[in-house]
């Protein structure tokens, strides 16, 4: 749970020279969120993306019956927008809420263009980082369809090593799309599994 | 021999909760001054201050978590604390009462209220201390020690109301409790108002004293109710004076002078070991318990 700060971010992922990486963080407002503090409501528009520098974030919707479904965890070097309002700059879709306390930095979404407009090398480094985000939401639909509950939480962990630990079980099936019993159940079998060894 | 000197003295801020049942000030390492390395081996210093918690049908407490490298130590002095773990294993601290858990390779708990207890409700006060292992037993096997009160080794001094308790380590001939992989003093120093205890450590140990009821001078320095003490690491001496009736903790232990990577409930030596921890709890290796 160390601090994941961005210029060390965009220094070591990006290839971005110095100068661009401090134009880009000095465009960027940090904020502190509680736990529990919304970063974005559904139907707000925001303007902005969340890199996060410190905590944890959850990104979720709520179905027509009330029940909360959670889209991605954003822990310590995480990106998470509402595409539908950041980049179409309509009303959000989802509710990006810390659920520790959390420092984030807020990314004008109009800067990051103009800055890809200006600059290839961070174009590409943009379009990388999009294209990565596809990938991992390509593999989150198609685990949704086909996996198995114990599948899927597999992937899960390789994908957050360290959240099973920081959140409930019940955000963490509402991210699986099964019960809470069912991930218990998982885990259960895990275990035992291990114990028969 | 010569005076162990104060370093630093520190009157613990903030408290947050633990779960919904532990209401501490983090001493260790929270406070400036008192990281896990210049703590060595004591890792961590919870301090719940005495605090009401009023009735409650479900036990207040924190769920089920994975511990990994080092001991956890509880000292019971108001409440009652009831544990569970994926072994099986399970019991009740009470006042007076020191649990004394190795984690080791692994141990995955949970602890709440004692159920009669919290249906009472009441003042609670305890302290829950993390005593790192060296490398070469941090994947040991798992153990408890029970330490109840009546088999905790007493030194009572000329008042003959006056005592210290030995938890782990030595005092005036009396050899503590508990069992210890790494030299460690743990002593619980009761002391009525103008009563006095002199202790003696080696200079290399780290060494430290909190002040948890009363108000007492430290080598006649004035150190208020929760003050906690940092002592430097020369000289061997110091003396604890009651100014009101006290209880006073005192720790002393030999530095493990080990890479430390510490993370949530993991405290390893390196990354690798640490991302291991949680692969491997991620993964049920540490077993199961119901939440």
């Amino acid at each position: 749970m160390n601090r994941f700060s961005f210029t060390e971010y965009l220094t070591s992922n990006a290839g971005l020279d110095a100068s661009l990486v401090s134009s880009l963080v000095s465009s960027c407002q940090t904020k502190q969120y509680k736990s529990g503090d919304y970063l974005l409501r559904e139907g707000e528009r925001s303007l902005h993306s969340f890199f996060i520098e410190k905590g944890l974030a959850k990104m979720y919707g709520i179905d027509s019956r009330g029940k909360e479904h959670i889209l991605q965890f954003a822990p310590e070097g995480w990106f998470v927008a509402d595409r539908e309002s950041a980049y179409f700059q309509k009303p959000a879709t989802c509710f990006i809420q810390a659920i520790e306390d959390t420092s984030v930095l807020l990314i004008d979404e109009a800067h990051i263009l103009e800055m890809a407009r200006a600059n290839p090398g961070f174009l590409e480094f943009n379009n990388k980082l999009l294209h990565n985000h596809i990938r991992h939401l390509n593999n989150r639909i198609y685990q949704l369809l086909s996996a198995t509950a114990e599948e899927r939480y597999l992937s899960f962990i390789k994908t957050y090593p360290d959240i099973l630990l920081r959140v409930p079980q019940i955000m963490v099936a509402s991210y699986l799309g099964i019960t809470p019993e069912s991930l218990s159940r998982v885990r259960k079998d895990l275990a035992g599994k291990h114990a028969a060894r | 021999m010569s005076t162990k000197k104060i370093e630093r003295l520190i009157q613990p801020s903030g408290t947050h909760f633990v779960g919904d049942g532990f209401r501490v000030h983090n001493i260790i390492p929270g406070s400036e001054g008192l990281s896990m390395e210049r703590m060595s081996p004591f890792i961590m210093l919870d301090y719940n201050a005495p605090y009401y918690f009023s009735p409650s049908e479900t036990p207040r407490g924190v769920g089920v978590h994975p511990h990994r490298g080092f001991e956890t130590v509880t000292i019971a002095y108001q409440g009652k604390v009831e544990h569970h773990d994926s072994s099986g294993g399970g019991g009740v601290i009470a006042e007076g009462d020191v649990q004394w858990m190795t984690a080791a390779s692994g141990v995955l708990h949970k602890e709440f209220h004692e159920e009669a207890w919290s249906k009472k409700g009441g003042i609670f006060q305890m302290v829950q201390l993390w005593v790192n292992l060296p490398a070469k037993d941090k994947m040991s096997k798992p153990k408890y020690q029970a330490l109840t009160n009546k088999n905790i080794g007493k030194v009572v001094l000329a008042d003959q109301e006056s005592m210290v308790e030995v938890i782990a380590g030595q005092y005036a001939g009396v050899t503590g409790a508990a069992e210890t992989f790494t030299p460690i003093h743990l002593l619980n120093v009761k002391l009525k108002k103008g009563m006095q205890a002199n202790f003696s450590f080696p200079a290399a140990y780290n060494t430290a004293a909190l002040v948890l009821e009363g108000t007492v001078a430290v080598n006649g320095t004035a150190v208020p109710t929760n003050g906690f003490v940092l002592f430097e690491n020369r000289g061997e001496d110091f003396d604890v004076e009651a100014t009101a009736d006290a209880v006073v903790l005192v720790l002393s232990g030999e530095p493990i002078n080990e890479p430390i990577a510490a993370h949530g409930p993991f405290v390893m030596n390196t990354r690798e070991e640490l991302l291991q921890a949680f692969n491997d709890y991620n993964e049920g290796k540490f077993g199961y318990l119901e939440d």
